[in-house]
């Protein structure tokens, strides 16, 4: 994707550049809005909270304004190769982050509701997942903006621990909830704040996919090593 | 991304399938100025080649010398080899009425004979064949229908070609290219004079002729490669640069210049 030489037609090259720095705002607010929500949980911040919250239409303009643009770079410039690759991954990475939003928004609801009925639970576990999944998350921005693949593969592997944080915590909140069913609604909540994160950390690898493809022109192998489950374990449902 | 040297790798230039011309070493010469370095590739049977770069980089020159047209002025020379069903052509054992029958030529602007229709297509057909009135009818109609010209013209057959448009003037002359009945059809920029509907019936019908013929096409559309072509070779300053599918050239080019030149990124 960086190219050392500029296309002979300066505006492509403008837009281009405009398509870049739009990937790398709405990365960065995606960011915020997942380290928003953690706090939300970690501090029971209920300021935190609703600022998740309210970034969320930020995010979905700027995915429509990366879908106008991309579009149009497609329609008026006809673009090839590396161009092509680039402008087709972004339009998909706009929407990996676009949801990635909206599930921030949504642990950082449910934190204010776990947080009603505080010290039935730990959230130790969760909290250590949430460290994870934040800094695939930034590594994963930073190999969009830096156009690294190698970072991506990195990311891309790393979900595997993502993956085996939560099923360890699934394990942990179906402990508590047969020991003492008064924590059902509040682990009920984790376990959704949980699965949240895992499908944050999913489209984190979706991203490092795309970023590896657009750059490299070659495709990262169908199945990713995946962490968690095994057939003779009981694990989490699936979606 | 492999940035390596511009040197064509054997393996990329051997397409692995049935060659119905097989460039070697083939160098080219206006006079003193060497045109063409060292080409080597093959142009696969009932596929679409394309040939792609900058003015001068040397892919029409090479379109010409597959039907000879450089015997025509004085100084101009090529070595090396060009194999079509297993004979040298660049050797003068070919004659090149039978040669120019084989592999027949459409040019970029539209080159209809002054006079009719009907004429356009028999003219040729008559020069290698003995037809009879019906035959030949038949092989008009023929031609003319499958360049999708017949419903058009059937009824203006003995009216003068130059009466046409400019896209039925060059579906005509493909008709004409394919009324001898050639292996390959070799077409220089063949829709750069015409407009966006009549490009498009041209690219419709080279995708229907390439089930039975050969096409080597020199386009500076490369929309109109991707579309068209099944392997795109790249030029360069009379070298060829790389060559491969349409489909690697356009999404996952191997040379640094190929990929600079297909994103407009050539200075």
């Amino acid at each position: 994707m960086t190219q050392e030489r500029s296309h002979i037609v300066k505006s492509y090259e403008q837009e281009l550049d405009q398509l870049r720095a739009m990937m790398a705002q709405m990365g960065q607010i995606v960011e915020e809005q997942v380290g928003l929500a953690l706090d939300a949980i970690a501090k029971h911040d209920e300021e935190a909270a609703d600022e998740a919250a309210r970034r969320d239409p930020e995010v979905d303009e700027l995915e429509r304004e990366v879908e106008g643009l991309g579009i149009r770079l497609l329609a008026l410039r006809s673009p090839m190769g590396p161009d092509l690759r680039e402008i087709v991954s972004a339009l998909k990475i706009t929407g990996d982050l676009e949801r990635m939003g909206d599930y921030a928004a949504s642990i950082a609801r449910r934190a204010m509701k776990v947080a009603s009925e505080e010290g039935k639970v730990s959230l130790s576990g969760l909290r250590s997942m949430g460290r994870l999944v934040r800094e695939n998350l930034h590594r994963t921005v930073e190999a969009v903006v830096n156009h690294d693949p190698h970072q991506a593969m990195e990311v891309w592997h790393a979900d595997r621990g993502v993956d085996e944080h939560y099923l360890t915590l699934f394990r942990e909140l179906i402990t508590y909830m047969m020991e003492d069913p008064r924590t059902i609604r509040s682990c009920t909540e984790l376990l959704f704040i949980a699965k949240n994160l895992e499908r944050i950390g999913d489209h984190a690898t979706n991203i490092a996919e795309r970023v590896f493809y657009a750059v490299t022109g070659d495709n990262l192998p169908t199945l990713r090593p995946r962490g968690g489950v095994r057939k003779s374990q009981q694990g989490p449902p699936s979606e | 991304m492999n940035h390596g040297p511009t040197t064509l790798a054997e393996d990329v230039a051997d397409s692995g399938e049935e060659a119905a011309l097989a460039v070697k070493d083939l160098n080219f010469y206006y006079g003193d100025h060497h045109a063409l370095h060292d080409i080597t590739m093959d142009f696969p049977a009932r596929q679409v080649t394309a040939m792609i770069g900058p003015s001068g980089c040397g892919k029409s020159t090479l379109l010409r010398i597959f039907n000879r047209m450089y015997d025509l002025y004085p100084g101009q020379r090529a070595t090396g080899e060009v194999m079509f069903d297993g004979v040298n052509i660049l050797e003068n054992t070919v004659g090149l009425d039978v040669l120019r029958a084989r592999i027949g030529m459409v040019f970029q602007k539209p080159t209809p004979f002054p006079m009719s229709i009907y004429d356009n297509i028999a003219f040729g057909v008559r020069l290698h064949e003995r037809l009879g009135r019906a035959e030949m009818d038949e092989r008009v109609q023929d031609v003319l229908t499958r360049v999708a010209l017949w419903n058009e013209v059937r009824d203006r057959l003995k009216a003068p070609a130059s009466g046409l448009s400019g896209g039925q003037q060059q579906r005509l002359c493909i008709a004409r290219s394919i009324a001898t009945r050639p292996e390959v059809i070799l077409l220089d920029e063949p829709t750069s004079a015409l407009d966006p509907i009549s490009t498009a019936r041209i690219e419709e019908l080279l995708d229907e002729l390439k089930e039975e013929f050969t096409i080597a096409i020199v386009t500076h559309n490369m929309q109109q490669a991707a579309r068209c072509a099944d392997r795109v070779a790249f030029f360069y300053m009379g070298g060829l640069i790389e060559v491969d599918t349409a489909d690697r050239i356009f999404t996952n080019p191997r040379q640094k210049q190929t990929q600079d030149y297909i994103t407009g990124r050539f200075g």
